[in-house]
């Protein structure tokens, strides 16, 4: 089997991804092995040189620069430049059916802490629906004095706000409960995205229903094929909910749940209602599907934790990782992100030795409660392996956990949170692959 | 202008007038019961929200089969990637844990919920109440929960209890605490590392929406139709119908479905002809490897929609 394939690493994940999702089990995982260990070797894949690279470098004229360009409104909806491949990516073998399956987030691509709408991660449990917003209300009932009926135009007349918060889903880095497995950033840590939210307070929204004093839990309910619903308790609506119609300065993408969702920051993805059509006060929870059967944190004792709804602290190193290996020698700026459900990122700590000796990574200077907070760490590396992880901590105190930790407590069966210190291996050709120490 | 002046001021004391009833930005109108009525939807534990209605596990076994099993298999063992539903009592503190609903879920009223509200997968809120008491009855029978003389109605229902309720504890985290060493924090003689590469990659936590391990999912993907191929407007017109209501069986072939594309696996029903495979996907049919549904279990679709289905499969697959 001789390929060529285009020095495009994403496209190379691609294509082993496709091939995959065509086989047998085993076949599939000696398949995926030998296919990592190909992008790993990248420098080894067989390149195809572009005709006349050097004809655009100095110090020639460059061929864009000889001529007219595109003037405005040649795309009033604009494009990234063709040159990029920014991409949402699934596993294909995760999941039944696409309706009901997830996509990752490119972290090893993004640059600062919003990521851009079209590369949110995805998760739909009965397909994104087609919403006319027009003809789509949000009705809030049950406990109530005065129970209403809202359209779009009646929520954007409330006094709204807007804030930078994250989004994760709870099974972020679920594929790793048992061992390492996915050689990219991309599928360890790509349910994840941090966005500018606009919308209503759902507080707000409460005041003009008026709960009544029995009234302690809201079900949120979707108008997707899955009528997705979860029971949120009283005090995180009256905290810092919002019920939003805005995503980075424009109406929320359908996969986001236009026109109308729930944001609720820090909290487990699926708590955060798509496509949201009904708000339901009641005097307990509803033990719904996708907070019973799913969602819940199977113990080594054959219990389970429910509503565990914070996305605990977290971090990873988005630069090396596998998608983005060490190409020179010398100078290093390692970067990533750290995040936490619970507030402000205060510090993060790397460590090159695997977790023996750790050093301050510096923070960004936007550090935002449950927002994905930039940090960078200026070394030099040369030629020598790292066991690379960072580490961090956030302002109530919690310091990120290693995974023998979160395994001697939770076992190997939660799917869900975890959130345990990352480790790369930084070879040293500069190939970065995930490993896991115990 | 003093005459619009007046409606003006008309018109706001008419407002206030209604102050009792609006809320403090007066914005948005009454959710009228009617309305509510056709969205509350929701059904609790202590059930609250179960409408009047019965359903027995005898009518459930039919139901069950002809909307249920070819996703979820006869006997609730769930078919390639789907969700068991039935066994895996006592598995729970294993190394293979399977979540089912008899062997996990804490409470029946989800079952009923979900079924209403998201079942049959490709046409939810489909089914009748006395549909999904009958089904959720049967469902609970596969599961050793309830006899098979089980009648389920508003009442009996929620009188089940699952054997896993007491299971459940509210969320107790943080449940770890590390501690934020910076020198000689760990003893790198003993570290294990493992590699995906040479070290085991187990599937088995793969999948968030199903019970199986990843072992199962085996089953050749249909080769990708890389030939354009000219089809009838039937065909045409249908491939709308069949990615809303068919590819979820027909895409990977569960239950033994035939896979778009595989053309020796169509060869042989192509061979009986359009009427009988059009009879067969309209009005459902039990084959020996499995089970069409009446319509794919969508029974919003027209019959001319459902035909025209067929032949945008039969044409992508010879």
């Amino acid at each position: 089997m001789t390929k060529l394939y285009e020095p495009s690493l994403p496209k190379l994940m691609e294509a082993i991804a496709t091939e995959a999702s065509g086989m047998r089990g085993m076949d599939r995982r000696n398949f995926l092995k030998g296919g990592i260990a190909a992008v790993a070797g990248l420098s080894s894949v067989q390149m195809i040189p572009k005709a006349n690279a050097s004809a655009n470098l100095p110090p020639n004229l460059p061929e864009w620069q000889s001529y007219l360009g595109r003037g405005v409104v040649a795309k009033p909806y604009g494009d990234p430049s063709e040159f990029e491949d920014l991409q949402r990516r699934t596993v294909p073998w995760l999941t039944a059916d696409a309706a009901s399956s997830i996509s990752m987030t490119p972290l090893q691509d993004l640059e600062g802490i919003i990521t851009p709408s079209g590369v949110v991660f995805e998760r739909y449990h009965g397909g994104i629906p087609n919403v006319n917003p027009d003809q789509h209300r949000l009705i809030i009932h049950g406990l109530v004095e005065r129970p209403l009926v809202l359209t779009m135009e009646d929520l954007k007349r409330f006094p709204t706000v807007s804030e930078i918060r994250f989004i994760e889903c709870p099974a972020n880095g679920g594929m790793e409960w048992r061992g390492a497995q996915m050689e990219a950033l991309q599928f360890t840590h790509g349910m994840l995205s941090c966005c500018e939210w606009t919308g209503v307070r759902l507080s707000t929204l409460l005041e003009e229903v008026g709960v009544k004093p029995e009234g302690k839990w809201i079900l949120a309910e979707g108008a997707d094929a899955a009528g997705m619903s979860r029971s949120i308790p009283l005090e995180k609506a009256l905290d810092d909910t919002i019920i939003a119609w805005g995503q980075n300065g424009e109406a929320l993408r359908p996969e986001q749940g236009y026109p109308l969702r729930m944001l609720n920051p820090g909290w487990e993805g699926n708590t955060s209602v798509k496509w949201l059509r009904r708000l339901e006060i009641g005097d307990q929870p509803w033990h719904h599907r996708e907070e019973t059967s799913k969602y819940t944190d199977l113990m080594p004792d054959g219990r389970a934790r429910r509503f565990t709804y914070e996305q605990e602290c977290n971090s990873v190193v988005t630069s090396p990782c596998p998608e983005n290996p060490l190409q020179k020698r010398g100078f290093v700026e390692v970067r990533g992100y750290a995040w936490s459900g619970r507030g402000k990122i205060k510090a993060v700590d790397l460590s090159f030795d695997g977790g023996v000796n750790w050093q301050r990574a510096e923070l960004d200077d936007l550090v935002l409660s449950k927002a994905l907070t930039q940090f960078r760490f200026k070394t030099q590396w040369n030629g020598e392996p790292w066991l690379l992880q960072s580490r961090a901590i956030d302002e109530t105190g919690y310091v990120q956990p290693t995974l023998k930790q979160l395994r001697d407590e939770r076992g190997g069966w939660s799917i869900y949170h975890k959130n345990s210190i990352h480790t790369w291996n930084v070879t040293e050709s500069g190939d970065v692959f995930n490993v896991q120490i115990s | 202008m003093f005459k619009s002046l007046n409606l003006g001021i008309a018109a706001i004391a008419l407002a206030m007038s209604g102050a009792v009833s609006a809320g403090p930005l007066g914005i948005g109108s009454t959710a009228t019961a009617e309305m509510i009525a056709g969205w509350d939807i929701d059904i609790r534990p202590d059930g609250t929200g179960l409408p009047p209605g019965e359903g027995s596990v005898a009518d459930g076994e039919g139901l069950y089969e002809a909307q249920c099993a070819s996703c979820h298999g006869l006997f609730g063992e769930g078919a390639g990637r789907w969700p068991v539903l039935a066994g895996g009592e006592g598995t729970l503190d294993t190394l293979h844990p399977e979540k089912t609903v008899g062997s996990y879920w804490p409470y029946a009223s989800t079952l009923w919920d979900y079924i209403h509200r998201a079942m049959p997968y490709p046409a939810p809120q489909s089914l009748t109440d006395d549909e999904v008491y009958a089904i959720s009855a049967y469902v609970l029978y596969l599961n050793d929960i309830v006899d098979e003389d089980f009648v389920a109605t508003k009442e009996s229902f929620a009188q089940v209890k699952m054997p896993n309720e007491p299971n459940f504890y509210i969320d107790n985290r943080p449940d770890v605490q590390n501690t934020r060493c910076m020198k000689d924090c760990a003893d790198p003689s003993q570290f294990e590392i493992v590699t995906t590469i040479n070290g085991v990659t187990p599937t088995g936590h793969f999948k968030e929406d199903s019970g199986v391990s990843a072992n199962h999912y085996g089953g050749d993907e249909p080769k990708a139709a890389t030939v354009e191929v000219a089809m009838s407007d039937a065909a045409i017109a249908g491939k709308a119908v069949y990615d809303k209501a068919c590819q979820a069986c027909h895409n990977m072939g569960v239950a033994g479905a035939p896979k778009v594309g595989d053309v020796s696996a169509w060869a042989a029903r192509i061979a009986t002809g359009m009427e009988s495979m059009n009879s067969n996907a309209i009005n459902g049919y039990q084959g020996d490897n499995g089970v069409m549904p009446a319509k794919g279990g969508n029974m919003s679709l027209s019959d001319d929609e459902v035909k025209n289905a067929v032949a945008y499969m039969v044409e992508s697959s010879r």
